[in-house]
């Protein structure tokens, strides 16, 4: 039996070879992509999931509610750690971890005949202590991690590293100096770090030495900073909120909170550390829950238009097996049996799509890799997972593509299937077919809309105004406590013509570098409920980044915090509508520590990317925190003034790597994610539209050969070929409006959502809506027009002899 | 063998009521070769249809093998049919995926007959419909009445009690008409229960018996056996 319908089914698919490709070529595509998005998604859920207690694991963030709506911050304040190891026993093991965006490292030879070696790291150097192994299970390759980090000046590096630096030298023994400032010993070699963990490291340090390197490391609960962070197992069988409960009662006595300040610690789970971007982590990159289920809503989609290709292509190509269907009845065939057979042939379908699919995934992975800068595994012998992924997909697509024209197929009545084939096949589900098109249609609008308003979107990110210069300006970073060195050579700096102005920093205006405080605003007793974020700057700051003063003036030079500038959200938290009014008033900050009188009030602009709201910001001078070189250049002649620059940095820091990056690169960097996100957007939606053209290009292949006959006659009768293809035409501009009413509603709804996630955002224009209806018609209509045209031309005698 | 009792069909479509057959009493007995003639559109197929169990009747009754099964489900139907009847259309209906000998074998899978003597019984029909050299042709590499053979082999390859033959010869020339006549009348001669609708008399001339339909009703029937015996 099995044989007969197999070989059946091959005859047949062999014989109505366009068809069969037309439904391979559009389920492998839908297939591929669904693939790819399940390798993609797999990965990004199976973040941190390999540690041992990872179900337990949870890190201490501070959320506060302020004037200025909440805050949420991953950072702890320093002196918490010892706090939780003396008080909370049921949090345990738990360690620091502080995470330094790279550094300088100098490679101290064995003799002092050769000239070290310096390299220089732009991402993860971690500081962790012992418990850190206890803690989480990372690959150590038999180190003795706790052991190995258990002294003052002690680093591990991982084997990308080592042999970077070391290469055919055992490191082990060997000396690295970080940033100029601390010598560290390597005392193991090991595997690099996971690519799915959201604590990654280049090297493991010990923490104690990261109290040298970090400028920010004080022994205040009223500061935090974000690359200092808590990690700690709760001991099984305590409770989760009860300990919560606990930490901030404790936390209360050090940290006093005036009255109407809403903060508290809280648990956040390792196991969310991935996916809320609210808090951020050391990898940089987090991506939300929605967004995983946009990317399996479109897989889904995808296979979907895939199908119901196949259900109309297969329910059209009904007739042509009409005769087939009546006479295995008139034999006694059951319905199930025909089923059976329908099914069969789907599922000979999907299985070589599915086969397919797997060598464009295959094909297609490296590049998606790196597009997204991931490293995604693709073997299916291996990977049970995948394997199961890949039986259901095949299940459910036979299923979902086969079962209903089976069933029409299956159901025809013998004698009319014998008899009269069109009225069978006409009857075979038109307007199931025309429902499913304009599901098509609706699933390809509402991709189209969303690819276009994320887009724009993305170029409202990229030509936004952030309220400063971001074009030709550089920033280059300098050792920790050292700006002074360079600062003595700004005259030597600004002598290159190309060099029109220059500042030291903390940072340049938006960056991923925040320092949150608190203060006292005027003769205010208590200090306000919110905590501001300091830019310390010298008094060249303003004219770099064209930053305009809104009154008063800028401060004066000074080493230390003498006079401060606040700008405009400042003004309005603490309730002053009259920039000019605050001109003169006091401002006292960090504790008591900090006290000048506020000279200016600068115009709001964005300290960090565009889904952040702007915060209150006190400004002033503070020489030994400054990390970077701000230098405004002349469009042209820029290499000639970065060569200039890199001269004068080496002859203030002889044993420090020069490096810079241009401030429009590092700001387009802020929304990375984004830019992927919409890029595969792009893509999929491009791949949904052409796999709904082919299917309905099959479709309209099939509607114009059933009608020759009608067009032949109404040829005869003298209608014209465009009234011809207008016949055609008009259907489908039907059906492409009726899906258009579904999607635009649809679409709206879902991106007003995912616009919600950025306080600075574009508003949905109806044009959008407008363009995606008339690119589906432009598209479905062209589809169709080429198929029609072939009709509309054809000699209405030979189509009138063919029936 | 089998018996109508005011056998009656009326089709609705759109409101408009035609009726096909009315009060049709026919009587067939074991081993006869009846032949229905009538003018076109007088219900010649549909009353085939009814006998050959692929159509429910909507009055009267009708008794095949001493069962009464005008109200029988369309499983049960379909399980006579494999079983007792076998069919030839005016359009021979060869399924174009398959060779002649699947086409032939295709009841018998549906028989559920074994292997061995699935491919015993195709080779004896095929022999006897003189066929059996065009065994792996597929049906459009054949002529009409060679597909005719090949239709008359797939209907009796499964030894049926009963062949209903459509206008068996309605799209041959009379050369191989008369060909297909003369298997069907050497069959009958075997003793399988042949009822045949024509419209050509020299066709009818094969047949035992003659029923005239008119309108939906029987208006005559000469038995030429009769008459001989
Ligand atoms: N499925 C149907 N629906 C509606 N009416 C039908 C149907 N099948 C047949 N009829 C009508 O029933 C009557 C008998 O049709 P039938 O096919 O039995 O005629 P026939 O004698 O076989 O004609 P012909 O010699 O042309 O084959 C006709 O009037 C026909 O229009
Ligand atoms: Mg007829």
């Amino acid at each position: 039996m099995f044989k007969n319908y197999f070989l059946v089914a091959v005859r047949t698919l062999r014989r109505n070879l366009a068809y069969t490709t037309l439904n391979v070529v559009g389920l492998a595509l839908g297939i591929t992509c669904s693939l790819l998005l399940f390798l993609v998604i797999r990965h990004e859920l199976s973040y941190d999931t390999f540690h041992g207690k990872a179900d337990r694991i949870y890190r201490i963030n501070v959320d506060k509610i302020s004037a200025h709506g909440p805050e949420n911050n991953a950072g702890t304040p320093f002196p918490m750690l010892a706090l939780l190891k003396a008080s909370l026993p049921e949090l345990t093991p738990a360690t620091h971890l502080f995470n330094e965006e790279g550094g300088t490292f100098m490679v101290l030879s064995l003799n002092d005949k050769e000239a070290p070696r310096k390299f220089r790291e732009e991402k993860n150097v971690l500081f962790v202590e012992p418990e850190f192994f206890d803690l989480f299970d990372f690959p150590t390759d038999g180190v003795n991690g706790k052991q190995a980090l258990k002294d003052l000046n002690t680093v591990l590096l991982t084997q990308t590293i080592a042999d970077k630096y070391f290469p055919g030298e055992n490191p082990v023994g060997r000396v690295l100096r970080m940033n100029n400032q601390v010598n560290l010993k390597v005392t193991g070699v090991i595997p690099d770090a996971p690519e799915n963990t959201d604590l990654p490291y280049q090297m493991l340090v010990d923490y104690e030495s990261s109290r040298k390197i970090n400028t920010f490391a004080n022994d205040s609960w009223n500061s935090t900073y974000s690359n200092q962070q808590i990690y700690f197992a709760l001991s099984p069988g305590a409770n989760l909120k009860q300990a919560e409960d606990r930490l901030n009662e404790v936390a209360a006595k050090y940290r006093p909170r005036s009255p109407g300040e809403q903060e508290r610690y809280t648990f956040q789970p390792l196991t969310q550390v991935h996916f809320d971007e609210r808090y951020g982590n050391f990898k940089g990159r987090t991506i939300s829950k929605t967004t995983l289920w946009a990317m399996a809503l479109i897989g889904m989609f995808l296979v979907l238009v895939a199908s119901i290709n196949f259900v109309n292509l297969a329910t059209a190509q009904a007739l042509r097996r009409a005769k087939e269907v009546g006479m295995r009845k008139v034999l006694g065939a059951s319905k199930p049996q025909l089923m059976t057979q329908f099914l069969l042939e789907t599922g000979m379908i999907t299985l070589t799509a599915l086969s397919l699919s797997v060598v464009l995934t295959e094909l297609l992975l490296p590049p998606l890799s790196n597009l997204l800068e991931l490293q995604l595994a693709f073997s299916i012998l291996h990977d049970p997972l995948l394997l199961l992924f890949l039986v259901v997909l095949l299940v459910a697509v036979t299923f979902f593509a086969g079962f209903y024209p089976a069933l029409v197929i299956s159901g025809f009545q013998p004698i009319s299937a014998l008899k009269s084939k069109t009225a069978t096949a006409r009857a075979a589900g038109l307007s199931l077919r025309r429902t499913l098109v304009v599901l098509q249609f609706t699933v390809c609008q509402v991709l189209i809309i969303c690819t276009i308003i994320v887009h724009n979107q993305m170029e409202y990110f990229r030509s936004a105004s952030l309220g400063f210069d971001k074009e030709a300006i550089v920033n280059i970073p300098l050792p920790a406590g050292k700006a002074k060195d360079l600062m003595v050579l700004r005259p030597q700096l600004e002598a290159h013509p190309a060099i029109k102005a220059t500042s030291f920093a903390i940072a340049p205006p938006s960056a991923n570098i925040d320092m949150n405080t608190s203060f006292r605003y005027d003769e205010f007793s208590v200090e306000r409920n919110f905590s501001v974020n300091m830019k310390m700057a010298d008094e060249h700051y303003l004219k770099t980044f064209n930053i305009p003063l809104l009154a008063g003036r800028m401060y004066e030079k000074s080493d230390t915090m003498r006079e401060f500038l606040v700008n405009e959200t400042f003004l309005r938290q603490v309730g002053e509508t009259n920039p000019q009014a605050a001109v003169g008033k006091d401002l006292v900050i960090n504790g008591n520590q900090n006290q000048g009188k506020i000279v200016g009030v600068v115009k709001d602009f964005h300290l960090t990317s565009l889904r952040d709201k702007i915060q209150p910001v006190v400004m002033s001078t503070f020489t030994d925190i400054y990390l970077f070189l701000n230098v405004k250049l002349e469009q042209k002649n820029t290499k000639a003034a970065l060569t200039h620059l890199q001269n004068v940095y080496q002859s203030a820091y002889p044993d420090d790597v020069f490096h810079y990056e241009f401030f429009d690169d590092s700001i387009a960097r802020f929304y990375e994610g984004e830019q992927r996100q919409a890029y595969l957007f792009k893509v999929f939606s491009v791949i949904a539209i052409l796999i709904g053209c082919l299917g309905l290009y099959g479709l309209v292949a099939f509607m114009v050969a059933q009608r020759t006959k009608e067009v032949g006659v109404r040829k005869v009768l003298g209608a014209s070929s465009a009234s011809i293809v207008g016949l055609f035409c008009k259907d489908f501009a039907q059906l492409v409006l009726i899906a258009f009413v579904i999607a635009g509603p649809i679409s709206y709804y879902f991106m007003e959502q995912w616009l919600q996630d950025f306080t600075y955002r574009i508003n949905i224009g109806y044009w959008v809506f407008l363009a995606a209806c008339v690119l589906t018609l432009i598209i479905a209509l062209t589809t169709v027009s080429v198929q029609a045209l072939r009709a509309a031309f054809s000699n209405p005698v030979k189509a009138l002899k063919t029936e | 063998m089998l018996k109508t009792i005011n056998l009656q069909k009326k089709y609705t479509t759109d409101e408009v009521e035609t009726t096909a057959l009315a009060n049709v009493n026919l009587h067939v007995r074991q081993g006869e070769f009846l032949a229905i003639m009538g003018p076109s559109g007088c219900g010649k197929s549909t009353l085939l249809n009814i006998i050959g169990l692929l159509d429910n009747p909507s009055g009267g009754e009708f008794y095949f093998l001493d069962q009464e099964i005008s109200r029988h489900s369309e499983r049960q139907r379909a399980n006579l049919r494999k079983e007792h009847l076998g069919f030839v259309f005016q359009s021979f209906n060869l399924i174009d995926e398959l060779t002649v000998y699947e086409n032939v074998e295709l009841p018998l899978i549906y028989l559920k007959v074994g292997a061995t003597e699935r491919k015993q019984r195709v080779e004896q029909a095929l022999e006897q419909m003189q066929i059996a050299h065009r065994r792996n042709h597929f049906p459009q590499q054949l002529s009409g009445g060679q597909q005719q053979r090949v239709a008359i082999a797939r209907a009796v390859v499964s030894k049926p009690k009963l062949l209903l033959a459509d206008e068996p010869t309605g799209n041959l020339d009379s050369a191989h008409g008369q060909e297909v006549m003369q298997l069907l009348s050497s069959l009958n001669e075997q003793g399988t229960t042949i009822i045949m609708v024509t419209h050509s008399p020299s066709d009818a001339d094969y047949a035992h018996r003659v029923v005239n339909l008119f309108d939906g009703q029987v208006i005559s029937e000469n038995v030429k056996e009769l008459a001989i015996l």
